[in-house]
């Protein structure tokens, strides 16, 4: 009797010692990033007398508390949320590098250009008022060089971020591939291999969250990595990926396939669509308001004569074309007189004559003038900017409502372990008792006999 | 899925939800107080295009109104400039004509048949007034001749009355698509060629030559056609004075009217743009409160658990 009573009672210890290793597993990790809450497996065991006590309790086993679904769906809207922010981020120094509504922006320049022709007009023969266009002219330039170099250095930014997470997709696929082979070792040997399963989800959300990775679990215990349908971790397998192309048609390409990956997901696909779409985009509508101020400008010199008659169609002011390549002709820079002011050849009318000039001041609201273009192009960007932040807030609680939910399941609620370590802890001391209680039984017949 | 409390009940909050939720609340309260302390700090509601991308493209074409509206007011206010002195100045050419006109009626009859020395000294008072008018033509305003046209001379006249200036009046735009005339050319004023009114075969030229020559017909002539002539003169320049005057009182509209346009455009920009800084101040201080709360519950967290009871 005594001999399967102390039996059951260490098994009862050994049970409850191992529950109380998986709390005080769960305990500390409760803060590691892809750690899954683990609990310990109690069954009766089976056997014992002919009357049918039990022969104790049986630890079959430690088991995650995962839930695949809700993992997917964290990873999945972590990628989204991480394509909005990369966007975001990108999009938002575009915007800094235009900074209107201001006093200083190329706005504000272009109203003073086209003021400076009305004061030519006050005094077409003086040679300050024309001194004053050029300048504004120059200082417009500039405006346009400083932002389309500004906008080139975000593109290429990008384009080194993209770069950049190439190199860690890379390692990280490796590390998924591997990982897959010593679970699958583990797991082969009849051992679970909970923390390496750990470690691998924590590189599978980084995946998720720079590439749009979807992780597709197999029967045994390893994981396939794809994105977009194309296959880049297969059990023991990995792919690399390798980014091609510039502005315009960069993309990623997996190594072996040469497939494209069709990103859609992640924070390269924000940085990708920033590169190939975005940027692109509001550098051509740069160029478009810089090549409408020279058409604009030019288009009206050329109905105007110089103070000698001269045709103003052979001195443009604007020169070359788009936001980088505009230029102030030399030649009136040297000699602002130059300027095609007067709306007549005749002399010596054409001398002091500013009617071209006056005509050029009330360009300001052309509807294919510069302003208008650059109106577009400000509201344009603006409506991005604010649709991205919008995307970004919406999509922040989505992902945060979804960790929420993975992290209710599995993650390490403290309460809830410190609750299951004390019923431990009464279990184990029940045992115990029960083992100093059979000892008093037994000394006592002892004693007895 | 909610309890009778209105809770949901399906959730198991652990340290690492209650955590995310505080860093995130904490973040989103703090980024609003940001905003409208960016509203207080530049008075402005749409500091960046995306704050609101429609307004922000509307207060660049405002701002582009505005700019011309001052414009407009510029130009009115150098045509102002202009046409005053072009007014006075016209004054001055009609009553130096008068003069020379009465001096001429009044030793006209009995009285011019007298000596030859008095109908000199009245011929050298016509060929003075002539000098003066010369004078007169060659008014400048900073440094433009004002009846010079559009040609680019210091002097409109030279010595001997001949026109040097342009064919047309320098004009200032002072509304959108209205340029009004700031100055007048001299043969609009004089007359053109030789036999305008300052030209060496014009009127006052004929009148003291006739008068030098002193024979009954050239006095008949002075009588005559001369006086004539130079009544219709000033007619002539009478009616471009007037001409002249409407336009002052045009450009001066037009001035006011730019002005009164610049104001409207200032409070609509100012509705459009303008931080409402009691309404501010007081979602300022909201999001202060919120965020404070957010901290204080985020120090509270780690105090709030089971752990603590265990001892």
């Amino acid at each position: 009797m005594g001999d399967l009573a102390l039996n059951i009672a260490a098994s009862g210890l050994n049970a409850q010692q191992t529950a109380m290793d998986t709390i005080s597993e769960n305990l500390t990790n409760a803060n590691t990033p892809g750690y899954v809450s683990e609990s310990a497996v109690l069954e009766p065991e089976i056997g014992g007398d002919v009357l049918g006590v039990g022969d104790g309790v049986l630890v079959t086993g430690v088991v995650q508390n995962a839930d695949q679904l809700l993992a997917t769906n964290a990873q999945q809207t972590q990628g989204a949320l991480s394509q909005s922010t990369a966007l975001q981020q990108i999009l938002q120094g575009a915007q800094s590098v235009l900074p209107e509504p201001s006093s200083s922006g190329i706005g504000a320049d272009l109203s003073s250009f086209w003021q400076a022709w009305d004061a030519v007009n006050q005094n077409p023969s003086d040679p300050a008022a024309r001194t004053q266009v050029v300048d504004q002219a120059q200082n417009l330039v500039a405006d346009f060089q400083n932002a389309s170099q500004q906008l080139s250095a975000l593109q290429t930014n990008a384009a080194n971020q993209v770069t950049t997470a190439v190199g860690s997709v890379n390692t990280q696929l490796a590390q998924v591939a591997s990982l897959n082979v010593q679970i699958g070792a583990t797991q082969g040997s009849g051992t679970p291999a909970n923390s390496l399963v750990d470690q691998q989800n924590a590189i599978i959300t980084k995946l998720a969250s720079s590439i749009g990775a979807v992780a597709v679990p197999q029967g045994n215990g390893t994981t396939n990595i794809v994105v977009g349908g194309v296959t880049l971790v297969q059990g023991s397998w990995s792919d690399t990926v390798a980014a091609t192309g510039g502005a315009g048609n960069m993309a990623l390409v997996a190594h072996t396939s040469g497939a494209t990956l069709p990103t859609s997901s992640g924070s390269v696909a924000g940085e990708l669509a920033a590169v190939n779409q975005y940027l692109p985009g509001y550098q051509s509508q740069l160029d478009a308001t810089a090549n409408a101020l020279a058409t604009t400008v030019n288009t009206q010199l050329a109905q105007g004569y110089t103070a000698t008659s001269t045709p103003g169609s052979e001195f443009p002011l604007f020169e070359g074309s788009g936001a980088a390549g505009l230029s102030v002709n030399s030649a009136i820079v040297t000699n602002p007189q130059l300027i095609a002011a007067s709306s007549t050849s005749a002399q010596p009318d054409a001398t002091n004559d500013g009617g071209n000039a006056q005509a050029m001041a009330e360009l300001y609201n052309s509807p294919t003038g510069p302003d208008a273009q650059y109106q577009s192009l400000i509201e344009g960007l603006g409506s991005q900017v604010q649709a991205v932040n919008n995307q970004v807030q919406s999509q922040t609680s989505v992902a945060n409502a979804a960790q929420q939910n993975l992290q209710a399941v599995e993650g390490v609620n403290t309460n809830d372990q410190m609750v299951q370590m004390l019923t431990y802890q009464q279990a184990y001391q029940a045992s115990a008792k029960l083992v100093s209680t059979v000892d008093t039984m037994m000394q006592a017949l002892i004693a007895a006999t | 899925m909610t309890d009778v409390m209105g809770t949901s009940n399906a959730i198991s909050y652990t340290p690492q939800i209650m955590a995310n939720q505080m860093i995130s609340n904490i973040n989103a309260s703090e980024s609003e107080q940001a905003t409208w302390e960016e509203q207080l700090s530049t008075g402005n509601v749409i500091n960046q295009p995306s704050d609101n991308p429609a307004g922000a493209a509307e207060l660049l074409q405002l701002n582009a109104n505005l700019s011309r509206a001052q414009q407009y007011t510029a130009n009115a206010n150098d045509g102002a400039g202009w046409l005053s002195l072009g007014n006075s100045t016209m004054n001055s050419i009609i009553s130096t004509l008068q003069q020379a006109q009465q001096a001429v009626e009044s030793v006209s009859g009995a009285t011019l048949s007298s000596t030859p020395s008095a109908l000199q000294a009245l011929a050298d008072q016509v060929a003075s007034a002539r000098t003066q008018l010369i004078n007169l033509g060659n008014t400048t305003y900073g440094g433009q001749a004002i009846f010079a046209g559009t040609g680019n001379v210091s002097a409109a006249y030279d010595q001997n009355g001949n026109y040097l200036g342009g064919g047309s009046a320098p004009t200032r735009t002072v509304a959108p698509g209205v340029r009004v005339a700031v100055g007048l050319t001299g043969e609009q004023v004089f007359g053109s060629g030789p036999t305008g009114l300052l030209g060496s075969d014009g009127v006052l030229a004929q009148i003291a030559s006739d008068l030098q020559t002193g024979t009954s017909a050239s006095l008949a002539n002075v009588e005559g056609p001369d006086l004539q002539a130079l009544s219709s003169a000033i007619a002539q320049v009478s009616a471009q004075a007037a001409q002249m005057g409407a336009n002052y009182q045009q450009v001066q509209a037009f001035a006011t009217q730019a002005s009164n346009s610049q104001q409207v455009l200032q409070t609509q920009m100012s509705q459009m743009d303008s931080t409402n800084v009691a309404q501010v101040t007081t979602q300022l201080t909201e999001s202060q409160q919120a965020f404070e709360a957010a901290l204080w519950a985020t120090s509270q967290l780690s105090q709030d658990s089971l752990v603590q009871f265990l001892g």
